[in-house]
């Protein structure tokens, strides 16, 4: 007779850790002050852990009470996060607590991300995009504790995340239904929540914490700082991308560009008369400079990856058009916005620091491993997409009976950065990044392949159009100004560009740059946008000139 | 502060003034003129040294493209070369207006 | 309340700068060192005068601070900067630091009497500056890309023939700006090896202790907290450039709240303000520590 196979043993362990700590529970309650305790009981070395943190909500609670545990106890964490943005969350590793790290984004600690991969302090498992993260906490990244922030909390241990639901569900799914450890961090206590985004059945440990969670408003750009190149380009998209290829779905990136063409869409748009033709439903974090676009009844849906501070009561007021609960509150998801930004549109427009000879983009420079956010998924063509829609077709070859539509993914730059360096240059700093960092890919945030047009403010070059590498090159080369790339273009295969239609500068758009003027943008400033809100949008404070 | 000379063949006549950009950190303003003789002048002011080359490349992708035989005055701010071509092709659409 | 102290090396010091100083603390170090501080113009001619006056000037300055409560939480010393910038993180003792840097300066003083300096390149970024040195340096004419003070300005450190030709190739590249120094040794070099050999032997038998706050090393940039590491820095700084840069990066991901800059000078303020608006900035070579002590109080009281 065989013995007979434990299959729980997952649920066994997990049991045990639990009782092992049960001194500090009441029910699923612990004390605030016996966080840094609790981590240490229920934590054990190797541990595969999620601590929430992306580019907007952080678990800073948590995060500050894991860097405070016994590295005797607490040791070589396999920490999983979508985004490496506080300081405390590299401390741990200088202090011997955590070892490894798999993460997508790691933009506001780049310099000692690099640092520590260099110096042996981290092991990268990979630096992904958003949905080959959250795909593989069910895969092969099955946490064994997760941290996650929550605003409210029942007695029940229900909980409330609103408008920053963001990827807590996510990732405390993976957690709840493979015996993996849910430890949540709460604003508040509460004996009845607005509504319930993820129920108590899921959650093994509540904290409240001594302060709310970080939050940070990463979408909010003052018009002010709109300058009248940024004019010039949106207008060129405009016209020569938006209009030409009826643009219905999209997203925006989070740049200055992008702003301008939103507060471009109730002046140019409405001249040129696209409204209702262009930019009708959005995958998008509710940009403030959308306010102008969505108040002269341009917009008809926003679905949102996060919520952004200030534009809550705006957000409550205008049900038809974000996603809300039937409490008045929106509620956001980052992983099913990635699965809409990758497959459900038409068009991903983004910018980026580098752009090479051929095409590839980048924002990790020499130093800083800044790894992606949402460009990788919104920005590839995802080659099993069925759904057609004008703008698919659009850019279909003619030439081959089976051939499919494509996403448009549009990069606009300047061909200067602020500092005087050249956007366009023949190699990506992320090629030597690679090796310094011993990577197995060259971290490349847009590829060549799925880039189909590029904006600079010479022109608009339409890659998709080209029929070899060699043409590619000259298109890129055509509007890449006087870096050492555009420096490589002709005028004579300009004009042939030109006449082809793969080259268009602003007069061959019929754009006028004399119109590239701030007076032609809905808003100037952020008063203007609080203005067209009907005073329902409250900038945070430091985008406040009157604070 | 440098001072920086230009001189290009160039076969458009400037026939009128134009006055386009401001006078703004970051930005520039440009005069043109009817050229005084046979060539297109350019002399230019700036805060930025060291730049020569990168204005030499600029113009010459300029004129490649629109050449303008005028005189211009070019008074620099630390422009970035986008912003620049940004005020000369500006200035090139102003001068065509008058046609 | 997150404060970055930073701490300038040599090049602003002017004459007079020490009028506010301390006169007790001035006369102490007169007597640690056995070297009379002129803080005049012709005084400032000498290494050892402008090491020890703007070393004395900060370390006044983070006494003052101190007193009135204040205590970094990430401090960055460039080149000479380091000392006070251990001083301020309680590693050294005064006396101590005084006596180290007095060390310092004499044997950078001695080490090189003629031929050698460094140059600055602007305008080039780091990788490009690098390159044309590789064309130049050889055994005989050793030149070496030293400090890293922001993206698109370094130094160059080596014999002075060298030197040149490296400032004639940049500039023949697109350097904005390629110049000599007036500095007369090749700091921030493999050369000045034989000063790290005697610095840290002087090191080895101070009496050193634990930082109290963060401190970011000159030689490699990174944003440390042990005494090892440090202490390495102290004698080690002169043969590895500063990696100024990387270093204010690092702070800036530290989310500091506000710089404090130290006397002399205001250039490192003006360099973190092309990095970032997120900050509140104080230089105190422009205003007295009772404006300083007044901005810190209202600025901690906001957050």
């Amino acid at each position: 007779m065989t013995e007979e196979k434990n299959w729980h043993t997952h649920r066994d362990a997990k049991n045990a850790r639990l009782a092992s700590a049960s001194s500090l529970f009441n029910g699923k309650f612990a004390k605030t002050e016996d966080v840094v305790e609790v981590l240490n009981t229920l934590i054990k070395p190797g541990d595969k852990v999620v601590l929430e943190g992306d580019n907007q909500k952080q678990a800073s609670f948590l995060s500050e009470a894991l860097t405070k545990v016994d590295p005797e106890r607490v040791h070589d964490l396999h920490m999983i996060m979508s985004s490496i943005s506080c300081p405390e969350h590299l401390d741990i590793f200088d202090l011997g607590i955590a070892s490894k790290m798999d993460f997508s984004f790691a933009g506001p600690q780049s310099t000692r991300v690099s640092q520590m991969i260099a110096d042996g302090t981290m092991t990268v498992g990979d630096i992904h995009t958003y949905l080959e993260l959250f795909g593989r906490l069910f895969i092969d990244l099955i946490p064994n504790v997760v941290l996650v922030a929550a605003d409210k909390v029942d007695r029940e241990g229900n909980l409330y995340t609103g408008f920053n639901t963001e990827e807590t569900p996510t990732i405390v799914e993976a957690a709840a239904f493979h015996d993996g450890i849910v430890i949540v961090q709460a604003n508040e206590v509460v004996d009845k929540l607005p509504r319930v985004d993820i129920p108590s059945d899921w959650v093994d440990v509540i904290i409240p914490a001594d302060k709310p969670y970080q939050l940070e408003p990463l979408f909010t750009r003052d018009p002010q700082a709109i300058t009248e190149l940024q004019i010039l380009m949106g207008m060129m998209a405009i016209k020569g991308i938006y209009a030409k290829h009826h643009v219905q779905t999209l997203n925006h990136g989070v740049g200055f560009n992008t702003s301008a063409i939103e507060l471009l869409l109730p002046t140019y748009g409405e001249q040129l008369g696209l409204k209702g033709k262009i930019c009708r439903n959005w995958e998008l974090n509710p940009t403030p400079t959308l306010i102008p676009a969505i108040e002269s009844g341009w917009v008809q849906s926003i679905h949102s990856f996060g919520g952004e501070v200030g534009m809550e009561k705006y957000i409550a007021a205008r049900p038809d058009i974000f996603f809300v609960g039937k409490d008045g509150t929106m509620r956001s998801n980052r992983a099913l916005g990635q699965v809409a930004g990758q497959y459900a549109l038409d068009m991903f427009v983004g910018s980026t620091l580098q752009i090479d000879q051929w095409g590839n983009s980048s924002t990790v420079t020499n130093g800083r491993l800044s790894g992606f956010g949402g460009a990788p998924n919104m920005g590839s063509n995802p080659t099993g997409r069925r759904h057609s829609t004008p703008a698919w077709q659009s850019l279909k070859p003619d030439d081959d009976p089976l051939a499919k539509g494509q996403k448009l993914v549009v990069q606009m730059v300047e061909t200067f950065g602020a500092n005087k360096k050249p956007v366009f240059v023949d190699h990506l700093d992320a090629e030597e990044v690679r090796k310094e960092a011993k990577l197995a890919n060259v971290p490349i945030m847009i590829y060549s392949e799925d880039t189909t047009h590029i904006v600079t403010e010479e022109g608009i070059a339409y890659l998709y159009k080209t029929d070899s590498m060699e043409e590619r090159k000259a298109a890129i080369e055509a509007i890449a100004g006087v870096t050492p790339v555009g420096l490589r273009s002709n005028p004579e295969e300009v004009k042939k560009l030109r006449e082809k239609g793969i080259v268009a500068l602003p007069e061959d758009l019929g754009v006028r740059r004399e119109d590239a003027k701030r007076s032609l943008l809905a808003a100037q400033t952020m008063d203007d946008i609080v203005e067209w809100s009907h005073g329902l949008y409250n900038p945070p404070a430091k985008f406040r000139s009157w604070s | 502060m440098e001072k920086l000379h230009f001189e290009y063949q160039n076969s458009t006549p400037v026939k009128k003034f134009a006055h386009v950009g401001v006078v703004a950190s970051g930005d520039l303003e440009i005069l043109v003129y009817p050229a005084d003789g046979e060539k297109t002048t350019l002399d230019i002011t700036t805060g930025s040294d060291g730049f020569e080359k990168v204005w030499q490349n600029v113009l010459d992708r300029f004129f490649a493209r629109y050449p303008l035989n005028g005189k211009f005055i070019v008074h620099d701010f630390g422009a970035t070369p986008g912003v620049v071509n940004l005020r000369l092709t500006q200035a090139m659409e102003a001068l065509k207006d008058e046609k | 309340m997150r404060n970055l102290w930073l701490f300038p090396g040599q090049g602003g010091q002017n004459p007079g700068m020490l009028d506010q100083v301390d006169p007790q603390l001035k006369e102490q170090v007169e007597k640690w060192t056995n070297v009379k501080l002129l803080d005049t113009a012709e005084g400032y001619q000498d290494s050892v005068q402008i090491q020890l006056s703007i070393l004395l000037l900060q370390i006044d300055q983070v006494d003052q601070l101190k007193k009135l409560g204040w205590q970094p939480t990430l401090v960055a010393g460039h080149s000479l900067g380091i000392f006070a910038a251990a001083y301020a993180a309680g590693v050294i003792n005064k006396e101590d630091i005084f006596k180290l840097v007095t060390l310092r300066a004499k044997l950078m003083q001695e080490c090189y009497p003629e031929g050698y300096g460094m140059g600055v390149v602007v305008g080039l970024s780091r990788p490009e500056v690098k390159k044309l040195v590789a064309e130049v340096h050889s055994d005989t004419n050793p030149v070496y890309i030293s400090n890293q003070n922001s993206e698109m300005q370094n130094t160059i450190s080596g014999k002075l023939i060298a030197i040149k030709q490296v400032l004639a190739l940049a500039k023949e590249n697109g350097a904005s700006k390629a110049k000599l120094l007036h500095v007369p040794n090749p700091s921030h070099s493999p050369l000045m090896q034989k000063t790290a050999d005697q610095l840290n032997t002087f090191i080895a038998q101070l009496n050193l202790h634990q930082p109290s706050c963060i401190y970011l090393a000159n030689y490699n940039g990174h944003a440390v907290r042990s005494l090892k590491d440090i202490k390495y820095d102290l004698g080690n700084n002169v043969i590895y450039p500063v990696l100024w840069e990387t270093m204010m990066q690092v702070a800036l991901e530290y989310q500091p709240d506000v710089s404090s800059e130290f006397s002399p000078g205001t250039a490192f303020t003006k360099l973190l303000k092309a990095k970032t608006d997120q900050l509140h900035m104080v230089t105190l070579s422009a205003m007295s520590i009772d404006d300083a002590d007044y901005l810190f109080n209202k600025w901690e009281k906001k957050e």
